[in-house]
């Protein structure tokens, strides 16, 4: 009951920005892959040139789902990890709400727990339909190549990245050090992590290394929102 | 003695090398409405948020109904109401909503008849948003859910901090409904002294984070007094009597502040010193205050606490 109240405050504070990022998800996700769609398919290049008139090969070639609509699924989950960051752990600094917060009838760790489960709902709930949704769409059409797992599997580690990012963001607000001290630990950390995924290795490896990440950084927001003044 | 359900002991905090509260040593007993009195900055909220365990102590203790501040339970903190400085609240949620989220940790104590009753008592409309609500309202919400579970101590920050009189005078009267329970303890901390006259029967004061005086509120006016004394030449140079605050000269008069002594002995001194006029002046709690707190001509500041 205290749990299921404290994470239906957390997730109604997540939800203007959970339906911005499904939105923009959405209608760029689905914008770019139409565009695909349409400018890539020969048929219709073939329609409106004139008989006799050379295309270049190169505008026949196809990227995956993930070519077309990764860049875009991991902004939108680094940006939804960065905003929840600072709506949970930063703006209750200005507001002052902590303290109001502090005083319930729970744990600490129990106020944490519920902040980081609702996160992690908010996440599945808006960008993971979305994604699913784009991968289908893309799976239906004859333009694309055929979809692998791996290019779904990486989608949601784009979105798992995003999860990362939040919790620099937690990490760097809890922080009471001065800005450019230790509390953009947090960002920096999570920057670091991001970028350490880029170079297109093994599934197992990048898993490896945002386990290893989310580990270290849950343990430090555990460690300070357990111990910190507000 | 009757039950103490808060207690500090050397409670000392220092922010970097800022001394904010300085070895405090209080015990409130249970069923006491406790004003907790100082000037701006004396460093009443950082001993409420040690007591709360929000902050950490640099030295010291406290303990609130028997467990440690810094280890406070849930289920100790069940039994503590809190209105924090400034009321705030969580902005985007309705006033049904925060009944709702509070009702939710108080699942046995809270009571829905007393919390509609005072929201119709200060007309609020329950589905306002709380960001849609004026400083005055937000205090009666914020009162209003701290009361609800019906707390064993009510410990409120600067309550009627910005709140017209009128506004004041309703939300003290609130706060009456509780104090109206058996066996329940307040602590509210507050600057405006009127309140606290109203409703307190016991008074701590504290400055620049040092305790001044911990006792009844009956006993603080009594002790708290001035006496004006007339001299037929000059007044003497030297003023040396016991419980001396300020001592003020003007030609032929001499104004003294003095604290826990009594007014035989002024009168005797008075005598002594060949004062050919002497006058016991009572003072309202706001001038006691403020005497009290106000920079003294001594080299030690007086500290006087219940004997």
């Amino acid at each position: 009951m205290r749990f299921s109240t404290l994470l239906y405050k957390e997730l109604r504070e997540c939800l203007p920005w959970m339906l911005l990022a499904a939105i923009v998800l959405l209608t760029l996700g689905s914008f770019f892959l139409r565009e695909q769609i349409h400018y890539r398919n020969p048929s219709w290049y073939y329609s409106r040139l004139s008989p006799g008139t050379i295309v270049e090969s190169h505008l026949f070639t196809y990227s995956s789902i993930l070519g077309v609509t990764g860049p875009l699924l991991l902004l939108s989950s680094i940006g939804l990890g960065l905003v929840l960051g600072i709506r949970h752990f930063w703006i209750p600094n200005f507001t002052r709400t902590w303290p109001f917060l502090l005083h319930r009838s729970v744990r600490r760790k129990t106020i944490l727990t519920a902040k980081l489960v609702a996160t992690t709902i908010a996440f599945v709930l808006c960008l993971g339909p979305v994604w699913i949704g784009l991968y289908w769409y893309a799976c239906r059409s004859t333009i694309f190549p055929p979809q692998t797992l791996k290019n779904f599997i990486e989608g949601w580690i784009f979105i798992i990245l995003g999860l990362v990012t939040y919790l620099g963001t937690a990490l760097s607000g809890l922080s009471s050090a001065k800005w450019y001290t230790t509390k953009i630990f947090g960002l920096v950390f999570a920057a670091v992590v991001i970028f350490m995924t880029f170079p297109q290795c093994s599934l197992f490896r990048i898993s490896a290394v945002i386990a290893a990440s989310a580990a270290i950084l849950l343990s430090q927001i555990f460690q300070i929102f357990g111990r910190r003044e507000f | 003695m009757s039950e103490i359900v808060l207690e500090t002991e050397g409670l000392t905090k220092y922010y970097g090398s800022s001394l904010a509260v300085d070895h405090l040593d209080l015990k409130i007993p249970r069923g006491c409405i406790c004003g907790f009195v100082g000037r701006n900055g004396a460093g009443k909220t950082t001993a409420i948020k040690l007591m709360l365990g929000l902050l950490r102590p640099t030295a010291g203790s406290s303990r609130l109904l028997g467990c440690d501040s810094s280890e406070l339970t849930p289920a100790i903190r069940q039994r503590i109401g809190y209105v924090t400085e400034g009321h705030r609240l969580f902005r985007w949620m309705s006033i049904a909503g925060l009944e709702k989220f509070q009702r939710a940790f108080f699942p046995e104590q809270w009571d829905d008849k007393f919390f509609a009753d005072m929201i119709e008592y200060f007309e609020l409309p329950k589905k306002k948003k709380i960001k849609h609500l004026s400083n005055g309202q937000r205090a009666q919400v914020s009162l209003a859910v701290a009361l609800a579970p019906n707390p064993e101590l009510l410990i409120m920050d600067d309550p009627t901090l910005g709140l017209d009189a009128a506004i004041r005078r309703q939300f003290l009267e609130g706060m009456i409904g509780l104090i109206m329970r058996e066996g329940r303890t307040v602590l509210f901390s507050s600057h405006i002294l009127g309140d606290v006259e109203r409703v307190s029967d016991r008074i701590v004061v504290i400055d620049k984070g040092v305790l001044r005086a911990n006792c009844s509120l009956e006993q603080f006016q009594e002790a708290v007094k001035k006496a004006i004394l007339t001299f037929a030449d000059s007044a003497p140079d030297e003023v040396n009597i016991d419980g001396l605050l300020h001592c003020k000269r003007m030609e032929k008069h001499l104004a003294l502040t003095l604290v826990g002594i009594d007014d035989e002995k002024i009168i005797e001194w008075a005598k002594s010193a060949g004062a050919e006029n002497y006058d016991i002046v009572k003072m309202n709690l706001e001038d006691q205050f403020i005497e009290f707190t106000a920079p003294a001509n001594q080299k030690r500041l007086f500290k006087w606490e219940e004997r």
